[in-house]
């Protein structure tokens, strides 16, 4: 079992491209073997077999840290939001994939650097995030959270829906905007320059989030809210304008997920955002919802623990393994990993 | 420098405040006293806009003279004007670290001024030894503290304290009213909601007395403490 596995990534290994997990359906694992025949780590070599245990698992781990990565980044932005405004804003993921088809056309029809598509990007979400907060969630902040949900729920859907008719659900390939070459770490082991982009703008995303939540008066600001708005206006906070900076920075973050996340899996069609979005909420939850060490924990558990269970045990089942051990670890700690209960004094 | 006149405030259907009216002149130590519900504390919310009165009117003399409306003020707008609200039950940012409530207190003004920080730890020199420590690990009367000296940090004019002494033994309640009477003589002027009213008529200039919602009594905190009826209903005989 485990030697049939291990066919198809030691050749994709080989090739310098990165072995694609279960999105394109449960017969791409098999698809590859055929290749195998002119492999090296073929059965009956028991010492390059050894080689490519290792080479695989350190690629498998690669892999699950920067699918992790993404997942942290989308995470971060459901929980600054959660934490401040005390909304799931399950309409997140689908920014994420807004942000992806900006980004698609502005590098692919027009052209132009991927620089600029990601700026546009992220300044198109950006807008999008508080046009949400401002239409949709806004005129609902007295009335119960429930409806709040559903409201969330009917943004999702009107968000791909919107982009079903615009851009239509024919797939649009996403261009590999960080070229498709990679650094060559130790023989045959190389790591594509898109997942070092996606590892490092996670590591700088979430210090950054954590100096400006802790250093800087707006971050402050905005920790004061997520505890107590009353007493933060009474502090002279402007809560809703700092409600409507919180939803900013998660779009905007959607967005910069959305372009690594199809730098990834460049198959980019109007529901690409709503799977990694639920998976990130689920991060998010695993991390200790409210946390911004714990999205960024929780993002990267999920996505080691996902692409491991692909690799090793079911690429039909990750997913279902993906949640059972997170419910396992909210059974055994309830506030998820870096969550905190806090105790009132009276 | 506060005038409060004829508000009625409701929750839904609750009618919680009918008709109450009261003045808080510059310098003086007003009570606004009464028993459990009878809306103390919606009151003070009132004031600073955390709830709207259905009717009435709030005036308020900010120091470049003037009147403003409260009642259309939005409530984070309140604390530059010079009203600080020391709230029930202190609702102090548990999160965070002392110093850091502190800078909330002055988030009005900015940057907090070293002067504002070492005049609070002047008065309460138990925060300066714990400022670095999450507010949410103080002891009950050491948030206390904090919720005071956080509403200092930005200078008010009018300063209103919703049951400073909840919850504090009997030599910390003295401490808080000690303070009290120091920022009184110092000039701010004070608003207090207290359920001790033995000790808030003691420090107060005046008081209210307040019954489901209406004020049912006003006078000097003398003439109230010596009053038969303040002496059953709150004083314990
Ligand atoms: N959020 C609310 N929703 C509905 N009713 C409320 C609410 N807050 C207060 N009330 C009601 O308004 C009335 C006045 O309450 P308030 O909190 O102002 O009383 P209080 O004088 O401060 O009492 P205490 O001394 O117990 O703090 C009470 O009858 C209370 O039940
Ligand atoms: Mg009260």
């Amino acid at each position: 079992m485990a030697l049939f596995l291990l066919y198809p990534i030691n050749i994709t290994l080989r090739r310098g491209t990165r072995w694609k997990r279960g999105k394109r359906g449960a017969g791409s694992v098999r698809g590859f073997a055929p290749y195998a025949e002119s492999g090296g780590g073929a059965p009956g070599q028991p010492e390059a077999k050894l080689e490519v245990v290792s080479l695989s698992l350190v690629n498998n781990l690669i892999n699950g840290v920067s699918l992790g990565s993404v997942y942290a980044i989308i995470a971060l932005g459901y929980t600054m939001v959660y934490g401040i405004a005390k909304m799931l804003n399950f309409a997140h993921g689908d920014v994420i994939m807004v942000g992806a088809y900006i980004c698609f056309f502005i590098c692919s029809d027009f052209g132009m650097s991927p620089i600029l598509g990601i700026l546009a990007a992220v300044l198109v979400c950006t807008l999008l995030g508080v046009l949400i907060e401002q239409l949709a969630y806004k005129p609902l902040r007295q009335v119960t959270s429930l409806a709040v949900l559903i409201t969330a729920i009917g943004v999702s859907y009107f968000l791909q829906n919107a982009a079903q008719l615009m851009w239509t659900s024919n797939p649009r390939i996403f261009p590999a905007i960080f070229g498709s070459g990679g650094i060559q770490l130790i023989g045959d082991l190389t790591i594509p320059y898109k997942t070092l982009v996606t590892i490092g703008a996670c590591l700088v995303i979430m210090a950054g989030l954590i100096l400006f939540t802790g250093k800087t008066r707006t971050g402050k600001a905005m920790r004061a809210c997520s505890e107590d708005k009353d007493a933060a206006q009474l502090m002279g906070i402007n809560v809703n304008r700092t409600i409507s900076i919180t939803f900013a920075i998660g779009s905007a973050l959607a967005a910069v997920a959305g372009v690594l996340l199809c730098s990834a899996y460049p198959k980019l069609i109007p529901t690409t955002g709503s799977m990694p979005g639920i998976k990130a909420f689920t991060a998010a939850v695993f991390g200790g919802i409210g946390s911004i060490p714990g999205a960024f924990l929780g993002g990267i558990l999920l996505g080691v623990i996902e692409i491991f269970s692909s690799a090793y045990l079911s690429t039909e089942l990750a997913n279902a393994i993906v949640f059972l051990v997170l419910i396992v670890i909210l059974l055994v700690k309830p506030t998820g990993l870096l969550g905190k209960k806090v105790s009132e004094k009276v | 420098m506060l005038k409060v006149d004829n508000i009625n405030v409701y929750y839904d259907k609750i009618h919680a405040i009918k008709d109450v009216s009261f003045e808080v002149n510059a310098g003086e130590v007003v009570a606004l006293i009464g028993a459990n519900g009878a809306g103390k504390t919606t009151t003070l919310h009132t004031i600073t806009g955390l709830i709207r009165p259905e009717s009435g009117s709030i005036s308020y003399t900010p120091e470049d003279g003037g009147i403003l409306d409260l009642a259309r003020v939005a409530p984070h707008k309140m604390v530059a004007r010079g009203l600080a609200h020391v709230p029930e039950g202190r609702r102090i940012f548990l999160q965070m670290t002392v110093l850091e409530n502190l800078e909330m207190g002055a988030f009005c003004k900015g940057k907090p001024a070293k002067e504002d920080l070492e005049n609070v730890f002047g008065r309460f020199p138990r925060l300066e030894e714990r400022k670095k420590q999450v507010a949410g690990t103080l002891s009950g009367g050491e948030q206390q503290m904090l919720a005071m000296g956080r509403a200092l940090m930005s200078h008010p004019r009018l300063l209103m304290l919703d049951e400073p002494s909840m919850g504090l033994s009997p030599i910390l309640v003295e401490q808080i009213f000690d303070i009290i009477a120091e920022l009184h003589k110092s000039g701010t002027t004070i608003l207090l909601v207290e359920q001790n009213a033995e000790m808030a008529l003691q420090i107060a200039d005046r008081a209210y007395v307040l019954e489901s919602g209406r004020v049912v009594m006003e006078g000097s905190g003398a003439e109230l403490a010596a009053s038969e009826e303040i002496r059953k209903a709150y004083l314990g005989g």
